[in-house]
């Protein structure tokens, strides 16, 4: 195929790096490097014969590259490739493992909406949804991804320090009978139980519940 | 049971896939996913328990003794489960069809179409898949 | 002189809350240190592979007489363990477990529980027993046992908030530990019991 002389030192550490399904592959310059080292990426679907090159990713100079478009059918594993270039030397293919965007991805927090009333606390729980090619594109949540996906909430009364759990499986929440002009603050993780994976904890959403008429 | 195949799985999940090079093949996903199977899911994975207990983990020995105590691990879970589903079968709770006998007929040409180490390493490998599938129910 | 050196006796598993340790008596020889290796081998291996043993590494050529087994027990089947003994060049027949052990046979306690009563809430702190366990909660409105209510806590975090309770009651809570592996749970905790204060000087 009329590669060149392959003698150059391999990229490094390639990888893919998933957030909410959204896979780009990563990899470090071949070591001894400076600039001026371009890239080429390919990728395969596991147990079928073909590799399948990236355009978009032909003679680049970064060290990343965004395969969810060619990664997003979950039901399939995928291995990927890297081949560096410098100065009319090239370095050898080097492959990430298999990567299963099922199990290999993390999840973001949920989003939390928090509101309150003179006595109660009302959550709403929003997970996050799966990357899609563009916005036009119908969502899909982690929810429908995810059949086993759980919250944990937490609640902290920040007068005295208290924190109570509570592990839901809709994504509301509604805490009554609290003391009155008092600030709460409010902090969510998904959680899945088959595959295992879980999210950190949202930002802490505090929201005082009104004062006594 | 599922749960605990899985913590061990992913435990030996990258070595086990390193020691299958052939990308080319696969066991249960192609030519037909095992995610496309609808019918008579408690048939296949009755006969997929049957064959990784019977064919699938003897040959699967390695050099780690790390690795083989989760095999082992896993080769008990799986004669567990697999007892269970013997008892649905037998209480015709697990009746099988002829979309099931096919697929499980395709995928037992694909694990004889390589030799018995190469099949039975690329089908332990291959666990996830059978997990995810089954989890996905 | 090299008389045999004779295998570990009084071969036996302790298993609690899902923990198994195999424990053995030691090989006494004057002025030796005894070492010991542990190798077990579960229902797969006896009917699919030859009757073949795996070997325990974290328990091989140790002087301790016990060797926790819990990683390796980890399928509802039966298992066969065994023990021999080491002096130096000298090594003893394997000691091995009389009859199998199946961990369904694992001896479950109540768990530890501590109940809270914050303002109009009725929390309960449980003892973590390991990713094995869930816990079923049971609470009622004392004098109204009929009406007892559940809670099912499968993530051991601190403080688990269960329900609002009604000024000036008392509330009643005890809970049991589930192993679903097994299908088997332990018996209740001792019964503890709150009372909410009435007015405004107990908001959580």
């Amino acid at each position: 195929s009329g590669e060149l002389y392959c003698s150059l030192p391999n990229p490094r550490n390639v990888h893919f790096e998933s957030i909410n399904m959204k896979n780009v592959l990563h990899w470090s310059a071949p070591e001894g490097t400076a600039d001026g080292v371009l890239y080429k990426v390919k990728y395969s679907v596991y147990g079928v014969g073909k590799w399948i090159r990236k355009p978009e990713c032909k003679n680049i100079n970064r060290t990343w590259c965004d395969l969810s478009s060619e990664t997003s059918d979950y039901e399939e594993q995928y291995y990927a490739s890297v081949k560096a270039f410098l100065n009319g030397m090239c370095s050898d293919w080097v492959e990430t493992t298999r990567f299963n965007p099922l199990t290999d991805t993390k999840i973001d927090p949920p989003m939390v909406n928090v509101s309150s009333t003179e006595k109660s606390i009302s959550i709403i729980l929003t997970a996050p949804e799966k990357w899609k090619r563009s916005p036009e594109e119908e969502s899909v949540s982690l929810v429908q991804v995810y059949p086993g996906l759980q919250y944990n909430v937490s609640i902290l009364k920040k007068k005295t320090k208290k924190r109570w759990w509570f592990s839901i499986s809709n994504n509301t929440l509604v805490v009554p009978w609290l003391e009155p002009g008092t600030a709460y603050c409010v902090s969510a993780q998904i959680y899945v139980t088959t595959p295992l994976l879980h999210s950190g904890f949202s930002k802490e959403h505090c929201i005082a519940t009104l004062k006594d008429k | 049971s599922v749960t605990k195949i899985r913590s061990s799985f992913t435990t030996i999940k990258a070595n086990i896939q390193a020691r299958d090079s052939i990308r080319t093949l696969s066991i249960l996903s192609h030519p037909h996913s095992l995610h496309k199977v609808k019918v008579g899911r408690c048939c296949i994975t009755r006969q997929l328990f049957n064959f990784y207990v019977d064919k699938v983990f003897k040959h699967c020995k390695t050099e780690d003794s790390f690795v083989n105590r989760k095999i082992s691990s896993i080769a008990n879970s799986f004669l567990s489960v697999k007892r269970k589903l013997e008892q649905c079968h037998e209480q015709n709770k697990c009746l099988c069809g002829q979309e099931s006998d096919e697929k499980f007929k395709q995928i037992l040409a694909n694990y004889e179409g390589l030799n018995v180490t190469s099949a039975a390493i690329k089908s332990l490998g291959e666990l996830d898949i059978l997990l995810d599938w089954i989890e996905k129910s | 002189g090299d008389a045999l050196l004779p295998a570990p006796q009084n071969i036996s598993i302790l298993s609690t809350n899902m923990k198994h340790f195999l424990t053995w008596s030691p090989v006494i020889v004057q002025g030796e240190t005894v070492r010991y290796t542990v190798e077990f081998q579960g229902e797969y291996e006896r009917e699919y592979a030859n009757e073949s043993w795996i070997p325990i590494c974290e328990c091989s050529l140790i002087t301790a007489t016990m060797c926790n087994v819990t990683e390796d027990i980890s399928a509802t089947v039966a298992y066969n363990l065994r023990v021999r003994a080491d002096v130096g060049a000298r090594r003893s027949e394997w000691g091995t477990l009389k009859g199998f052990f199946n961990r369904i046979t694992t001896s479950l306690t109540p768990p530890l529980m501590k109940v809270i009563a914050d303002g109009y809430h009725l929390l309960v702190e449980l003892e973590d027993m390991g990713p094995a366990f869930q816990f079923c909660v049971l609470y009622w409105k004392k004098g109204q046992e009929s009406r007892m209510q559940q809670k099912v806590v499968k993530q051991v975090s601190s403080v688990v908030h269960l329900d609002t309770m009604e000024a000036g009651s008392d509330y009643c809570v005890k809970a049991q530990a589930y192993v679903e592996a097994i299908n088997r749970s332990s018996s209740f905790s001792q019964t503890q019991c709150v009372r909410v204060q009435g007015g405004t000087s107990m908001w959580l």
